[in-house]
């Protein structure tokens, strides 16, 4: 058997790998995805007090800052077993929608878009954001970075800074917002929507007009039929900051429906011997390998793994477009049979960005968020909390426990990627599958199909990697798996 | 608002990674330093960079570097131009720097014309931790002199739009 390694050499060199083993007689036989990881994660945080992680955590993930912020404030009010007042809730749930505004978009138009409005095979120069702009006008980047810099500006009003959220507290929040900020934010809401109907109109004009595409999107090498995860709201609609967790199964049918302080009594990670990475299943199914099917216990959650476990959207233009989508790729539109075309994820990820438009606006309407009352001051402690948000790449938890003065004595992560580790290897596998063979040239679009079967999920690599179409510096080395020796290597970088 | 932009970047806890965030600290600490350039510490990439290189001549980018071709600690000072590898200054889920700068030039915003690297090698980058491996915390004394030398330079008529690649 040979080894192939496909390894991103990034500036954090040597992290970042993609295995493929290859038998004898050129077949794939495995593939393993490696994502790196912050090290020391748990000794960096016992002995800090709670109410910190909130700031602290937004370092974890330069990509994801306030969903790390979010997870880790509301494990931390329920460290203080306090529950938050009315308006600190909803200020933190409008945040939290300004944030996903912003982030899907970059996700939609910088790094997945190009794969769609510049096609897998155009030349990796073109690959990018600048290609799409070349491809979709200058008027629709100036309406990227103005859609990213709203995201950010509600980000400001309620979380106090632009990019790293700091003001949420146990308790709530620890700033209001007053009138005038209200009424910006309604403004900035109208205006997101607006951006969301343009976002509509781009992937059908570019995306979904093109047939190639779409049968790219439904092709069975990128497709798993995989239990879904994703937070649902008390009508079973998508909600991103707080519900229960819903599990369904590959035929989409619910499996479990859980608080979030329950998750350990669902979830549990396997490890591989190979590898530090944790493959999180569905304990009361079981881990069968990186297989799917009914049996197997690996799950998604992700932007499409949000949608097969909801009912809809809880927004009219979101629902609409909730509709069309199920529509078009089961025929049936009510959302009941799932979706597991892995690249479905894009078009997955312009429904929820729709959704997070008229969130904002719907949110900001509400005059209670200028009410005074957005902190409630814990007044004992439980000693253990777990906090639970959809982050843009998958389910995101915080688990802290702590000693009676609120000092953290245990903690545990499950971050959105790695929920998708063992899917994302088994994309990778599929996609490799017939791509790449012992003694066959290794094309850049050979590299960048296999590139798509991950950067669908939108992986999140914990130290500043990254995953640009066409940017991302890739090393292939195919082994003699006896000898060790090289017999092929492919570079891009 | 200077023309001269001292940007600091990384991430104050991680290990190593924290070399930008206690640079600029130092530089904000320098008096004879003020007006002459703006300092800013950003634990950001890509994207949210845009706004801060904005309306600026002449730009410093301050990082930390794995090369694994050096010993760390080693102050890496170079231009940066169509050449310079981007997959040095990207991060996840962004765009990288020159491409951040092709954006921003193709909508029509302000970017610096000349921009230069200073990069430190770095020993650990992947450790949460506030604290940093000793060859780059010493690193801290040379580099702050290569900044202020800089600085100095790029306020110079003799001023031509770069330093000389070089390694120490």
């Amino acid at each position: 058997m040979k080894e192939i390694v496909i390894d991103p050499i990034t500036r954090l060199e040597g992290h970042g790998k993609i295995h493929l083993f290859v038998k004898d007689d050129g077949n794939l036989a495995n593939a393993y995805f490696q994502v790196p990881e912050l090290r020391g994660f748990e000794r960096f945080c016992v002995g800090r007090p709670v109410e910190e992680m909130c700031r602290i955590t937004t370092r974890i993930c330069g990509v994801c800052p306030d969903a790390h912020h979010m997870a880790a404030a509301k494990a931390a009010d329920a460290v203080y077993g306090v529950t938050i007042p009315s308006a600190a809730r909803k200020l933190r749930e409008l945040m939290y929608n300004g944030f996903y505004a912003g982030d899907h978009t970059t996700h939609f138009y910088a790094l997945g878009g190009p794969d769609f409005v510049c096609g897998p095979d155009a030349p990796k120069a073109e690959r990018n954001i600048l290609g799409v702009i070349a491809k979709v006008g200058l008027d629709a980047g100036k309406a990227v970075i103005a859609q990213r810099a709203r995201g950010q500006r509600i980000i400001e009003i309620i979380g106090g800074k632009k990019v790293h959220p700091v003001t949420s507290l146990p308790g709530g929040l620890s700033k209001r917002v007053t009138k005038e900020e209200q009424q910006e934010v309604i403004e900035i809401g109208r205006q997101m929507v607006e951006f969301g109907k343009f976002t509509i109109k781009v992937l059908n004009d570019i995306v979904l007009a093109n047939k190639a595409y779409v049968d790219l999107i439904l092709s069975d090498m990128f497709t798993h039929k995989t239990y879904n995860m994703g937070l649902v709201d008390a009508n079973n609609k998508v909600t991103f900051y707080d519900g229960m967790v819903r599990v369904t199964g590959p035929d989409g049918k619910e499996r479990h429906k859980y608080e979030p302080r329950d998750y350990l009594q669902y979830v549990a990670e396997h490890v591989e011997p190979y590898s530090y990475l944790k493959y999180p299943y569905l304990k009361q199914v079981g881990w069968k390998g990186m297989v799917d099917g009914i049996e197997s216990g690996v799950y998604k959650a992700s932007p499409l793994s949000r949608l097969n476990v909801s009912d809809g959207m809880a927004t009219p233009l979101a629902q609409a477009e909730y509709e069309r989508f199920y529509e078009t790729l089961t025929g049936d539109r009510s959302g009941r049979t799932p979706v597991h075309s892995t690249l479905a994820t894009h078009w997955a990820r312009v429904v929820e960005l729709v959704f997070a438009c008229e969130a904002v606006l719907q949110q900001a309407q509400d005059d209670e968020i200028t009410s005074d009352k957005v902190l409630n001051p814990p007044t004992g402690i439980v000693g253990e909390g777990v906090g639970i948000v959809e982050a843009p790449r998958g389910t995101l938890t915080h688990h802290y426990k702590t000693d009676g003065n609120g000092i953290i004595t245990e903690a545990n992560l499950i971050v959105g990627t790695t929920n998708n580790n063992a899917a994302i290897s088994m994309s990778i596998k599929k996609a490799a599958e017939g791509l790449i063979r012992a003694g066959q040239p290794i094309t850049d679009g050979v590299l960048n199909r296999i590139e798509m079967a991950f950067r669908a999920y939108d992986p999140c690599f914990g130290c500043a990697t990254h995953s640009l179409p066409g940017e991302m510096p890739l090393e292939l080395i195919i082994h003699e798996a006896e000898s060790g020796e090289v017999i092929q290597t492919v570079r891009r970088f | 608002m200077s023309s001269t932009l001292v940007l600091c970047l990384g991430n104050d806890v991680l290990s190593d990674d924290a070399f930008g965030f206690h640079l600029a600290r130092r530089l904000q600490e320098q008096e004879e330093l003020e007006g002459k350039a703006d300092v800013q510490f950003a634990p950001l990439a890509g994207f949210n960079l845009l706004p801060l290189l904005q309306n600026h001549e002449r730009l410093l980018i301050v990082d930390t570097i794995v090369t694994g071709r050096a010993l760390p600690g080693t102050i890496h000072f170079f231009p940066m131009g169509e050449e310079t590898p981007s997959r040095l200054l990207t991060s996840s889920h962004q765009i990288s720097l020159p491409h951040a700068l092709a954006l921003g030039r193709a909508l029509g915003m302000a970017m610096p014309e000349s921009i230069d690297v200073l990069a430190v090698e770095a020993q650990d980058v992947c450790t949460l931790s506030e604290e940093m491996t000793p060859p780059v915390e010493e690193a801290l004394e040379p580099a702050l002199s290569r900044v202020a030398e800089w600085i100095a330079t790029s306020l110079s008529e003799e001023y031509h739009g770069g330093f000389e690649p070089q390694v120490n």
